[in-house]
């Protein structure tokens, strides 16, 4: 109760603050070892994307290194950053615009492991910019003055999208931008109430069935071989604990190159721990996994964050990237 | 009379079951994403058949259980304390009134700074929303105590213990007994949203699970379980506040009805 009431005193501005202060407290929660096997909590999110953590834990690539993972699924960044950075979690997943942001913010996020890439392949990526079928909409461009759904404002997919936008000769300030979850794109866009939406799987799929059509591959303009998401640790945690991120970086490497390696057993892990019905689970296009973060993809998406305004402070890739 | 009722209750269910059913077939909706009440049934079915579908309902129904048992108590606690030293209510009715309003659910953050993912994050945000509603009825119950009684209990010579038991408590019951039916409710809300969000185990959870997988039926029986859950909360709710007030005369007038 006291710390409640300490915590709402701080107020959000504080949260940070507190979220040192408070894993300052207790170095030792979470992350318990018994007999060799040291158990870490993983913040993630019940996507495609995270595959490779489970299979990897499933063939015994952790174990092999000491680890035993624990997995946490939340909806979204709101948990599972905080969580990371408190030392509730040891390891969480995020898109790599998020942990500059948060970095940018001086939250003290520290990345360790890849997490995804984009195909690379303009439509044939699991993330795409769609419209409904019949829809009049061809190109990025023409997307001024129309409502485009993005998952989160200010984040990857929005500078993404105004990237697409800019390459097609548009005017990315002439877009509006609505907030939707990926989830509820397809409907929306069904509806009419928005003209076209930034989806990523098993949203892709679904639009695909409906015969919606793909009017740009956002993450594969920003860069080739674009780096979308990291694995990620606290900077101190990092810090108090070298080796345990080290067996974590040996095994997830390990589980991403044998899930990359191997895309149905891929696509068989993830029926369970999604309920992603089997009909769009066969049409899911698959990212790719590559064991290591492409740089200049990073230092790509971080001009356009720039550029967008999304930074406070210029992210440190140096300091951010294993 | 109870007959009745059910009956009413019944066809009350029935005619919203019929549009739901129809609405979609019927093609007015879209299949896809509101699907019709049968094919929810259906997927309600392989729920059951989960045994991982069961624990989450007890994570949850343990979530709220003592969620809304630390708040009652505190609740009911303090709200006496409050009550009976009038210096503390005045001091205190301020900051009651700044914190009362603030959402639990902006806690998020914060619960999960304190707790991660585990089952006190949960609790956290529980007990922040339904404690206000006990809390706030027991200082309205407290102060509908008659000046009367009180004096009279004085002048007969009652300590305070006696006066709180005899004269408070009996004036209170029926505020207490609204603001824990209120807490309830409230506490199921905020498990089931605390789960959705943070990612603790429970109902909460597995309707996330479903939404991000795009398992339309699936989430919309989960939602349904959520709602039975709320169902069956009142009516244990009211039942209780019926035996606890068999003596009161809004009882007992609904009775002689």
């Amino acid at each position: 109760m006291r710390r409640l009431s300490a915590g709402l005193t701080a107020g959000a501005l504080l949260l940070v603050a507190t979220a040192c202060g408070s894993s300052g407290d207790e170095p030792s929660k979470g992350g318990g070892s018994s007999g060799g096997i040291t158990t870490v909590k993983v913040g993630l999110i019940p996507i495609v994307d995270v595959a490779p953590l489970y299979l990897g834990q499933k063939k015994g690539f952790f174990k092999e290194q000491g680890l035993e993972l624990e997995f946490t699924t939340a909806q979204g960044g709101a948990a599972i950053v905080p969580g990371v950075a408190s030392g509730q979690f040891q390891f969480g997943f995020s898109n790599v615009t998020s942990l500059m942001v948060a970095q940018s913010n001086g939250v003290p996020v520290k990345a360790v492991a890849n997490g995804i890439a984009s195909t690379g392949e303009s439509g044939e990526d699991f993330g795409a910019l769609m419209v409904k079928k019949g829809s009049p909409l061809k190109s990025p461009k023409e997307l001024e003055g129309r409502k485009v759904a993005i998952n989160t404002l200010k984040n990857i997919n929005e500078t993404a999208v105004r990237a697409s936008v800019r390459s097609a000769g548009g005017d990315p300030d002439e877009v509006e931008f609505v907030e939707l979850p990926f989830d509820q794109m397809p409907a929306a866009l069904d509806k009419g109430q928005i003209d076209a939406a930034m989806v990523v799987e098993p949203a892709t799929a679904t639009i695909k069935n409906q015969e919606g059509v793909e009017i740009a591959s956002p993450l594969v303009d920003v860069a080739p071989d674009l780096t979308v998401a990291l694995y990620f640790t606290s900077k101190q945690y990092a810090e108090r604990n070298p080796e345990v991120v080290e067996k974590f970086q040996k095994a997830a490497a390990q589980s991403l190159a044998y899930a990359d390696a191997h895309p149905d057993e891929a696509r068989e892990t993830i029926t369970t721990y999604t309920k992603i019905p089997a009909d769009v689970l066969a049409k899911v296009t698959l990212p790719k996994w590559p064991a290591e973060p492409n740089r200049a993809s990073i230092e790509a998406l971080m001009k356009l964050g720039r550029s967008d305004g999304l930074f406070k402070t210029d992210p440190n890739l140096d300091e951010l990237l294993p | 009379m109870r007959g009745t009722n059910a009956a009413l209750g019944v066809a009350g269910l029935a005619g919203f079951l019929a549009p739901a059913e129809a609405a979609p077939r019927l093609g007015l909706v879209d299949e896809e994403y509101v699907p019709p009440a049968s094919r929810i049934a259906v997927a309600l079915g392989e729920e059951a058949g989960d045994p991982a579908f069961w624990t989450a309902l007890g994570d949850t129904l343990t979530g709220w259980a003592l969620g809304l048992a630390i708040a009652s108590c505190a609740g009911v606690v303090l709200g006496v304390v409050l009550s009976v030293v009038p210096y503390l209510r005045q001091a205190t009715a301020s900051t009651i009134e700044f914190l009362r309003p603030i959402p639990s659910v902006a806690l998020i953050p914060l619960a999960v700074l304190l707790y991660g993912s585990e089952l006190r994050s949960v609790l956290l945000l529980v007990v922040y929303a339904s404690f206000w509603q006990v809390l706030i009825q027991v200082l309205y119950g407290v102060q509908d105590v008659d000046p009367v009684a009180e004096e009279t209990a004085r002048s007969y010579g009652l300590g305070t213990w006696a006066r709180i038991r005899y004269v408070l408590w009996p004036t209170a019951l029926p505020y207490v007994m609204t603001g824990v039916r209120l807490a309830a409710a409230v506490a199921l809300i905020l498990a089931i949203t605390a789960e959705l969000v943070i990612g603790a185990p429970g109902l909460g959870q597995r309707i996330g699970v479903a939404q991000t997988s795009q398992a339309v039926p699936e989430m919309y029986a989960l939602i349904v379980v959520t709602g039975l859950l709320g169902l069956v909360i009142n009516v244990g709710a009211r039942a209780v506040e019926r035996r606890a007030l068999a003596w009161h005369q809004s009882v007992r007038g609904e009775v002689a009805v």
